[in-house]
């Protein structure tokens, strides 16, 4: 069943394209990962589906509702109920400074009163313990390593129990030592059967982890498919170019 | 210099400080969150209001607070028709020029907390779905005062050295008697003696804004 479908996503900035037509449909427990060079529209065509960027033409349907349908955006409360369904992992991790670990975890569920504050508290605390942080909940993010913070920012994500989970280039801002704790977080992820859009530029993960591999290129999909295929086998030469370097 | 002469002084001098320290206190208790006000309303997407705002604030800064105390305290009665209406008290007159001039600052202060926040902030609390107020007043509101708090500290200090303006509308103050001895006594203590006092004033205010900030270090 799809989760995502996405038909003919146009989106630009002044002259620039940054997405030219862009289609494709994401289904529950797939992994995918995003790949091309940078400004090819992976990041804009990622922060459209969570409504950070309006995109000018086209449709996202998040689990059978609009989003936006034909370029038309549905009304603010259903857009906020359609994002919510979906969590965000940024790359620069976006934690909140001046709340502690427990605290950047606990307080949007909170705000969204859908459930009791002791289910919260127990799944933070659940949360915690899967990406190796117990004990570290009353930390502030400063006092944090890079990785870290990445762990914490996917258990925030977490926390809203979304449908779907979004990677903006979830280790670009790290130190190379620490991207493997934060890949290891998304492979257990993966391994959960969570449902997952990852943009980035770690070829190892796409191979290994993603059950799909989208490359892009200059606002477009060039080729997509099974990583065996795409990466191992690329149809067209801007892939093949892109893999090489 | 005599111990006994300077406890003579001290009592005038002590008194006028009191007048330094109640215009103070007004001051910056209704010009921070004036201040703050004025900031919502520069950012205003209501285009009048932001207009409105970003004028006063110009003014404001633009001239000087001798300038706008004169005109509050002499100026305005002076105004042909309305005039005889706002003759105030010259202590009241004082408090409502600092209050307007020192809000314009704060103003700028919080306006450059704002602008100091990254914008993944205000992503990260709309993808977790925080309503607008939320979002203001749990993630964004928070982190504006902590950012502008240096800055709130160094104006503060200001204000305090500032309030030695009331002599020129003639509100009796400490630098006032400060004043009087000297001509009387022909002796430059008294000024020395205001120097400390001055100093222990703003040592008081430094202390407890390094307080407030090692407080709010989220670390």
């Amino acid at each position: 069943m799809a989760i995502i479908e996405v038909s003919n996503l146009k989106k630009s900035y002044g002259n620039l394209e940054v997405l030219k037509q862009i289609s494709f449909d994401v289904n529950k427990n797939d992994v995918v990962a995003v790949i091309g060079p940078s400004g090819s529209g992976k990041s804009t065509m990622l922060r459209s589906l969570v409504h950070l960027e309006k995109v000018d033409g086209g449709s996202i349907r998040v689990s059978g509702d609009d989003l936006v349908k034909d370029g038309v955006y549905s009304k603010p409360d259903e857009i906020k109920q359609i994002t919510t369904k979906m969590g965000m992992v940024f790359q620069h991790f976006n934690l909140f400074p001046h709340l502690t670990v427990k605290e950047n975890l606990e307080m949007a569920p909170r705000l969204a009163k859908r459930e009791s504050a002791s289910d919260i508290r127990k799944r933070s605390s659940e949360l915690l313990q899967k990406i190796g942080l117990t004990g570290r909940e009353s930390a502030y993010p400063a006092h944090l390593s890079g990785g870290q913070k990445q762990r914490v920012a996917i258990a925030r994500a977490l926390m809203m129990n979304p449908d779907i989970l979004l990677f903006d280039e979830p280790t670009s801002a790290l130190d190379p030592e620490l991207t493997g704790e934060v890949l290891q977080v998304m492979k257990d992820l993966a391994e959960e059967h969570m449902t997952m859009i990852v943009v980035t530029h770690e070829m190892g993960f796409a191979k290994e982890v993603a059950s799909r591999v989208i490359f892009m290129d200059n606002g477009e999909i060039i080729e997509s498919g099974h990583p065996s295929d795409v990466m191992t086998n690329p149809q067209f030469e801007r892939t093949k170019a892109f893999l090489n370097r | 210099m005599s111990y006994e002469y300077i406890i003579t002084i001290l009592k005038p001098m002590l008194e006028g400080a009191q007048m330094t320290i109640l215009l103070f206190v007004i001051a910056i208790v209704v010009s921070l969150p004036l201040g703050f006000l004025l900031t919502l309303a520069v950012k205003s997407s209501f285009k009048p209001l932001s207009l409105l705002a970003q004028a006063f604030i110009y003014v404001m800064r633009g001239t000087p607070l001798l300038l706008q105390l004169l005109v509050i305290c002499f100026g305005l009665p002076m105004i042909p028709g309305i005039g005889e209406y706002l003759v105030l008290d010259r202590f009241v007159a004082a408090c409502i020029g600092f209050i307007l001039n020192y809000a314009a600052y704060f103003a700028e202060i919080f306006r450059g907390g704002l602008l100091a926040i990254d914008k993944g902030q205000y992503e990260a609390a709309q993808v977790l779905g925080f309503s607008k107020w939320h979002m203001t007043t749990r993630i964004i509101l928070p982190q504006m005062f902590r950012i502008a708090l240096p800055a709130v500290a160094n104006e503060s200090v200001t204000l305090v050295k500032d309030t030695a303006l009331l002599y020129a509308v003639a509100v009796p103050e400490l630098l006032h008697y400060a004043e009087t001895a000297v001509n009387r006594d022909f002796t430059i203590i008294p000024f020395a003696v205001a120097g400390v006092i001055y100093l222990l004033m703003t040592l008081v205010l430094t202390l407890f804004f390094k307080w407030i900030e090692r407080r709010l270090r989220f670390e």
